[in-house]
């Protein structure tokens, strides 16, 4: 198995030209692309609906991506890479986020749209990913510590569009486990939506159809066309 | 219609359609060309954004440290190098010359796991990495751009127009191999 792994690998590798290789496609889910396989259904789906209420009231998009590997590039790149095929954000706006890890490499990033550099400088986001999220991802608590980090940029950008009424707060470093399974126990019961949203309709952006089937439009999103320049941090872990 | 309308019409339809292709032709080769300036811009701005950092990183390594002088000197030096640098070849000369003396630099905080510890350096040092993977990106786009200007001008009919309007393949930015590299934090 894992000798045809290789040989596939090394074939794409003479075949396939340097961008096609190994950046993955986005899911349908859009916001979500677990290819790690390291994600619960229900922060999934949490993600899921939290980035799509705040596109619909910010026009901003958090997308999380977690890889096996990055198939021998640096993470740098990779996100890079990635962000502009996905297009995450706002045309005109850049206002898209990205949370990539990879597992194999040990290695995260926070990749930033020009637009939200202001709001989310290189500095931050590193101190965001020391704070709420490698204490997890050393313990190997890749769950936990993605939906906490997402928590905590979600929070960060919804409280700069003044978008404050699904802001929910990220654990701090110091906080123990404990007290964090009892907040997100309590998030069980309010993961119904609400379709308050004003966005509904006139999507510039054109969003693929999807069998997803639970709301107006299907809900597969795509990503709005936005632009990275490579703002951001990167970890390992 | 006499015979003679008939050829003119004919003349002017092939000059037409000349002026067409010549006009479409010019246009493309300025819009890549232009758009190899921008994303030449777009390196100088991130490179300029680079040596706004150097300040700070100095104050900070110079409040954890006492004998590391002749670094930081080596450091500032190159910054007001690369400030002072005019065409694209200098500045690229100039920011290898920084990034040598930054290695240099990270090499001797491993001595002072208080500094290496301290809220501001982390954080320059984000800003510092993610302002050189920032230069990468910006390098690479402006890359692409001259090698699809490049090989527009080499194709027919463009290669024609762009002799006749004197437009010249552009260079590509060549970094040298430790400049690409960026720097990671961890703990």
């Amino acid at each position: 198995m894992k000798k045809k792994f290789i040989i596939c690998l090394l074939v794409s590798f003479f075949i396939l030209p340097d961008s096609v290789r190994a950046i993955v496609n986005p899911t349908k889910e859009f916001y979500v692309n677990d290819y790690a396989d390291v994600l619960s259904e229900k922060n999934e789906q949490y993600i899921i609906e939290k980035s799509k209420k705040l596109e619909e009231k910010t026009g901003a998009q958090i997308v999380v991506v977690t890889v096996k590997n990055l198939e021998r590039k640096d993470i740098e790149s990779y996100a890079t890479e990635l962000f502009r095929k996905f297009g995450i954000g706002a045309k005109n706006e850049n206002n898209g986020l990205l949370l990539l890890i990879s597992l194999e490499e040990r290695k995260s990033r926070i990749e930033v749209g020009y637009g939200l550099e202001g709001l989310l400088p290189d500095g931050k986001t590193g101190r965001f990913q020391d704070e709420y999220m490698i204490p997890y991802f050393k313990e190997d608590h890749f769950d936990e510590g993605i939906l906490n980090g997402y928590k905590a940029f979600f929070k960060e950008i919804a409280t700069y569009y003044e978008y404050t009424e699904d802001i929910d707060e990220p654990i701090e470093e110091e906080n123990d486990i404990g007290e964090w399974i009892t907040i997100i126990i309590s998030f069980i019961g309010r993961n119904g939506r609400r379709t308050g949203g004003f966005y509904y309709g006139g999507n510039p952006f054109g969003r693929r159809s999807s069998n997803r089937g639970d709301s107006f439009f299907g809900g597969g999103f795509s990503g709005g066309g936005g632009f990275s320049g490579g703002g951001g941090s990167s970890r390992g872990f | 219609m006499s015979k003679g309308t008939g050829i003119i019409i004919a003349i002017l339809g092939v000059v037409l359609v000349l002026a067409m292709i010549i006009g479409g032709s010019y246009n493309s080769i300025v819009t890549k060309s232009e758009n190899v300036d921008t994303k030449s811009a777009n390196v100088s701005v991130m490179l300029e954004r680079r040596a706004d950092l150097i300040p700070n990183l100095v104050n900070t390594v110079k409040g954890y440290t006492t004998h590391e002088t002749e670094i930081i000197d080596k450091i500032t030096k190159a910054r007001e190098n690369l400030l002072a640098a005019k065409d694209m070849d200098d500045k690229v000369k100039a920011n290898d010359e920084l990034t040598k003396s930054l290695d240099a630099l990270m090499v001797v905080v491993e001595n002072y796991p208080d500094l290496k510890a301290s809220e501001n350096f982390i954080q320059l040092s984000d800003e510092l990495a993610g302002t050189e993977n920032r230069i990468a990106v910006a390098r690479k786009d402006y890359n692409d751009a001259v090698k699809s200007y490049n090989t527009a001008i080499k194709k027919f009919p463009m290669n024609i127009i762009a002799g006749m309007f004197g437009y010249e393949q552009k260079e590509y930015f060549e970094a040298s191999e430790g400049s690409t590299k960026v720097p990671n934090v961890e703990f």
